[in-house]
C-alpha cells in the first residue's frame, strides 16, 4: 500500500473527488487512511490522548468543509496534517506555557514484570517526559520526522518551514532525547 | 542537558549516510535513536472506528446558517476569559479599592459641595420634579423617585455649598412649595419658594 492509497484502493484524490461530487460517506475513507496518524501526532504533541481525538476531529472536521480549497488532492495526507497540527498549536496555546501534561498520557504498550520490561518502561517514561519539555516546533518536527516518517519536503508542506530549519529542530530534539536516555534512572 | 552529536550521527539518521559508514559507537547512538522513536510510536490504537463515528456523526449534519450560529451562540452560556498582566492587575485592583474606599464616604464631591436631599409626600402624584435655579427651573431635569409606591418621592442632588430656592413640580404641571422646608422667600410673583441649606460634606 501505498501513501495516499489505502485498503480501498482508490487514491486520495479519486476519494477526494468522489466526496466533492457529493458522497459524504467518502470521506470516511480518508479519516480511517489517516486517523492513526494524526492521533499518533496530536497524542505526542498534546501529552493527552483525549486531548489529541479532540485536535483531530475538530481537523477532520475542518478539513471536510473545506475540501474544496486542498488544491493538490494528491498531497492530502500533508494537508490534513497542517490542519491538526494548527489546532494542536490552538489547543497548546489555551493551556499555560510549557504545560504538556503526561497525566493522560497513552498507555504503555505491552508492560511486563521482566527486569527488562521494567527497564523498557522506565526509558519510555523517561522518553516522553523528554519530549513533552521539548519546545512544541522541537517536538513538532521530530513526531512528523521519526514517528510520522515523512520527508523534510512533507514535513515543510505540513509546517511551512524551510527545510534547514527543520532539520535544525529535529537534531536538536535528538540530542534531548538521547541525553534523557543517558541519565541515570 | 543536551550534547553536540557528531553531524554524521544526523546525516545517517537523516538516510544522507550510510550507516556502515558510522564507527560502532556512533552506531549504537543511531541505533538507540531508532528504538526510542519505536518506542514513543508504539502505543495502542484507541477502538476501532471511534474517530470516525465522531466526525461522520458531525460531518452529516447540516450547516447551520451564519444567523442560527449567532442565536445560538447568544443564548448559550460560554466562559469568557480576561487576561491582565500582572502590573494592570495590580493599577486595576488599586484604581477598584480606591473607588470603593471613597465611595460610601464622598461620591466625586468637591471641596465645597454637599448633598441635597429633597423629600416630599404626594400620594396621588404619578411624577413629581424638583426645580430650582441650580436646574435652571426645569421641570424635567430632577425627577424624585418613589420606588415602593408609598407616596413618598425623593431624590438626592450634588449642589454646591450654601442656601438654593426650590419648589416641587407634581403631575408637571402643579407648582408647590415644599411644606416641609424650614425657610421660605419670596419669588417676586407673589409666591414663596422653599429654601434649603446644603452644608459641605467636607468642612475644613
Amino acid at each position: 500500500m501505498t501513501v495516499g492509497e489505502g485498503p480501498s484502493g482508490s487514491s486520495d484524490a479519486e476519494v477526494i473527488a468522489q466526496v466533492l461530487s457529493g458522497d459524504v460517506e467518502a470521506f470516511g475513507v480518508l479519516i480511517t487512511r489517516y486517523e492513526g496518524g494524526l492521533l499518533r501526532f496530536a497524542t505526542r504533541m498534546l501529552g493527552s490522548r483525549d486531548a489529541a481525538a479532540d485536535a483531530v476531529a475538530e481537523g477532520l472536521v475542518r478539513a471536510y468543509r473545506h475540501l474544496a480549497s486542498c488544491r493538490d488532492p494528491a498531497r492530502f495526507r500533508t494537508w490534513v496534517f497542517r490542519i491538526v497540527a494548527n489546532r494542536c498549536k490552538s489547543h497548546l496555546a489555551r493551556r499555560p506555557v510549557g504545560d504538556v501534561s503526561l497525566d493522560d498520557a497513552p498507555p504503555l504498550a505491552a508492560p511486563d514484570n521482566t527486569d527488562e520490561g521494567v527497564e523498557r518502561t522506565d526509558q519510555l517514561e523517561r522518553l516522553e517526559r523528554a519530549l513533552a519539555q521539548l519546545a512544541p516546533e522541537k517536538r513538532e518536527a521530530f513526531v512528523l520526522k521519526h514517528l510520522d516518517g515523512m520527508s523534510y519536503e512533507e514535513m515543510s508542506a505540513v509546517t511551512g518551514e524551510r527545510i534547514p530549519t527543520l532539520k535544525m529542530r529535529v537534531h536538536r530534539a535528538r540530542e534531548a532525547l538521547l541525553a534523557a536516555l543517558r541519565e541515570p534512572s | 542537558m543536551t550534547h553536540d552529536f557528531d553531524p554524521r550521527i544526523h546525516r545517517a539518521l537523516d538516510g544522507e549516510l550510510d550507516r556502515t559508514a558510522l564507527t560502532p559507537e556512533e552506531r549504537t547512538l543511531v541505533e538507540r535513536l531508532d528504538a526510542a522513536s519505536r518506542a514513543l510510536s508504539d502505543f495502542p490504537a484507541a477502538p476501532g472506528g471511534t474517530l470516525t463515528h465522531r466526525v461522520m456523526g458531525i460531518i452529516r449534519r447540516p450547516l447551520q446558517s451564519p444567523v442560527e450560529r449567532f442565536r445560538r451562540w447568544l443564548t448559550s452560556p460560554h466562559p469568557v476569559t480576561l487576561s491582565l498582566r500582572p502590573v494592570y492587575s495590580v493599577i486595576v485592583a488599586v484604581l477598584l479599592v480606591a473607588l470603593l474606599w471613597r465611595a460610601p464616604e464622598t461620591p466625586l464631591l468637591a471641596k465645597h459641595e454637599g448633598v441635597a436631599q429633597f423629600v416630599a409626600r404626594f400620594p396621588e402624584a404619578h411624577s413629581v420634579a424638583v426645580v430650582g435655579p441650580f436646574n435652571d427651573w426645569r421641570p424635567e431635569a430632577t425627577p424624585l423617585s418613589d420606588d415602593d409606591h408609598d407616596g413618598v418621592w425623593d431624590a438626592r442632588v450634588i449642589l454646591p455649598a450654601g442656601p438654593h430656592e426650590y419648589m416641587f413640580v407634581v403631575d408637571g404641571e402643579r407648582w408647590v412649595a415644599d411644606p416641609m422646608a424650614g425657610k421660605y422667600v419670596d419669588d417676586g410673583f407673589g409666591r414663596q419658594n422653599a429654601v434649603m441649606e446644603v452644608r459641605p460634606v467636607r468642612s475644613e
